[in-house]
């Protein structure tokens, strides 16, 4: 037996092997779950359900609602239709509303409510007042001018009382929780207002 | 034979077009008199010469006196005129006028001249002439054509005979680092255009006799309380407030005036309840110089009428810039700064003169009046 067949037959050459033969399939296996994994496309998460009022509050189908815009024609504040999953719950309800008439954008309308307002929180009283409190977009993004503040009030209030002919009868808007006296300088806001 | 639809669409079309470039022509060649009220007196066809107008003779007949007599010598070019039981003499191309034989000489800065064998008069001439002939007041808008004739007000109210004088507050809205006013799209300020017609006003009143105080003589910013405390403290008989409007539709052009009401368009939800809270006491304080914004805001619509192409509405709703005023109050909004004919309007310094006579007048005729109201009910201010 020659130097070469005598570290064939060896057993650390043997050992050697194997352990070789382990590294290099262990390398694959690990590349090939690495191409795996980066080709594997993750999940949407599922779609967050709303939440509900309560418990037992289950979204009905969708109802038409009036949220009121300007139309720039006849220069009214006028209703336009939207469908939306209302739930039972007034105050609730309310918020769906308002949140709506923020965020509607129609073309052939304008919307008297200045973009990027959001509705932080409403509620409504024993004395069927709403308290709607509007993000401060809603004063600082205002494009001034009497007519136009009147619009923007006119078009909340319109669209409360025509959703709410019952359950309330003066709406209060706050910024950013407190009251303020005007949204451009004309229009007494300090008070709850109506029709 | 019948049309087909394209052919029947097409002569619609014409005819619209036709219709109503015909009708602008025509709109656009009548020169509208109105009187002292805004009543209509007449439409006058006018010619236009050298980017001058110029009117018949006739119309002084129709406007002015219906005794009016004229002779035309077409030869000498000359023109007499019987009105008002002073004669006149002109001359075609000839920019003096002679009245009772040369007894007073005035010269026209446009002369009358000679369309078709008869004698035009210019628009100078009704402006300047008429107030000599007798006690009115002509004014000419030439934006829209209109000439307005009116007796002469009386002057303001005395001082000597121990009658208060008159005082009057104008605010000129926003200033300063308040980001409520609102601008136009080339870049005018609410702020700065409203300055400008109250320094106006000021000026103007020192000539009528009134004295009047801004709550900001510069580009400040000051409360709603501080401009209420300045109208307070100086106890003014009148409060102005003057802003520049916008809309959210480029559409809405024009001159509005508001009026603090709680019970108004949009109502406050305390407005008769006997409450102490402060503001809602002033509220209640306002509202007793409610007839009387109406009175003046009814005034102030007069005459701003005349330089406005739509008739100004009047709105009632809570004002919280006139809430706190112990006196009768108006909000003026001079035109929409969102709209292009009236920021360019607003952009004129000749408009915004003419806006702050026209508040002159305003302010005189209501003086005058409650001056008359007041001496009828037997006492003196």
């Amino acid at each position: 037996m020659n130097f070469f067949q005598r570290i064939i037959h060896s057993r650390l050459f043997i050992i050697w092997g194997i352990t070789l033969v382990a590294i290099v399939i262990g390398l694959a296996i690990t590349l090939v779950l690495i191409s795996q994994s980066k080709q594997t496309k993750i999940r949407d998460a599922p779609p967050k359900l709303p939440d509900a009022a309560n418990p037992t509050d289950i979204l009905p189908p969708l109802q038409e609602v009036n949220i009121f815009l300007l139309n720039p024609t006849s220069l009214e504040i006028t209703p336009v239709q939207v469908d939306l999953q209302l739930y039972l719950e007034p105050t609730e309800r309310l918020k769906q509303i308002v949140s709506a008439l923020v965020q509607e954008t129609l073309p052939n309308y304008r919307n008297p409510i200045p973009r990027g307002t959001l509705l932080n929180e409403a509620y409504i009283d024993s004395q069927k007042t709403a308290y709607l409190d509007f993000s401060h977009h809603l004063t600082d993004g205002h494009i001034g001018g009497t007519t136009a503040e009147l619009l923007t009030v006119t078009a909340i209030l319109k669209t409360v009382f025509d959703a709410f002919p019952n359950e309330i009868i003066h709406v209060q808007i706050l910024i950013d929780g407190e009251e303020k006296e005007t949204l451009a300088g004309h229009l007494d806001l300090s008070q709850p207002l109506r029709f | 034979m019948w049309l087909r639809p394209f052919e029947l669409l097409s002569l619609f079309v014409f005819s619209v077009i036709l219709l109503s470039v015909t009708h602008g022509i025509a709109h656009a060649s009548t020169v509208r008199f109105v009187d002292g009220e805004g009543e209509i007196l007449t439409e006058v066809e006018f010619k236009l010469h050298q980017d001058i107008v110029y009117l018949p003779v006739e119309t002084l007949k129709t406007v002015f006196d219906p005794e009016m007599k004229h002779l035309y010598h077409s030869p000498k070019k000359q023109l007499t005129l019987k009105i008002k039981g002073k004669e006149l003499r002109l001359r075609m191309e000839n920019k003096t006028v002679n009245i009772d034989s040369g007894k007073q000489t005035i010269t026209l800065t446009a002369p009358p001249i000679a369309i078709q064998g008869q004698p035009m008069l210019p628009i100078h001439f009704f402006e300047k002439i008429l107030q000599y002939l007798d006690d009115v007041e002509v004014l000419y808008n030439a934006n829209l054509q209109r000439v307005k004739i009116m007796p002469k007000t009386s002057s303001a109210l005395e001082t000597s005979d121990g009658t208060r004088e008159w005082v009057i507050i104008i605010d000129p809205g926003h200033g300063g680092e308040d980001n409520l006013g609102c601008k136009s799209h080339n870049g005018l300020l609410e702020k700065e255009i409203v300055l400008t017609v109250a320094k106006q006003i000021k000026t103007l009143s020192a000539r009528h006799g009134f004295i009047v105080h801004l709550t900001r003589d510069q580009d400040v910013y000051k409360t709603l309380i501080q401009r209420a405390q300045t109208a307070n403290r100086t106890q003014g008989q009148l409060f102005l407030s003057l802003h520049c409007n916008a809309s959210f539709s480029s559409h809405h052009k024009g001159m509005r005036l508001y009026i603090n009401n709680p019970n108004g368009q949009i109502r406050s939800k305390f407005t008769s309840m006997p409450v102490f809270g402060k503001k809602r006491l002033n509220i209640i304080t306002q509202v007793n110089f409610l007839k009387q914004s109406k009175d003046f805001a009814n005034i102030l619509r007069k005459e701003l009428n005349f330089l406005a192409q739509d008739p100004i509405v009047i709105t009632e709703f809570p004002i919280i810039t006139l809430a706190d005023v112990h006196m009768p109050a108006v909000l003026l909004e001079l035109g929409y700064l969102s709209n292009i004919d009236d920021a360019k309007q607003l952009s004129n310094p000749d408009h915004l003169a003419e806006l702050a006579e026209a508040i002159i007048r305003a302010i005189q005729l209501y003086s005058t009046s409650v001056k008359q109201s007041s001496n009828s009910n037997g006492f003196q201010e």
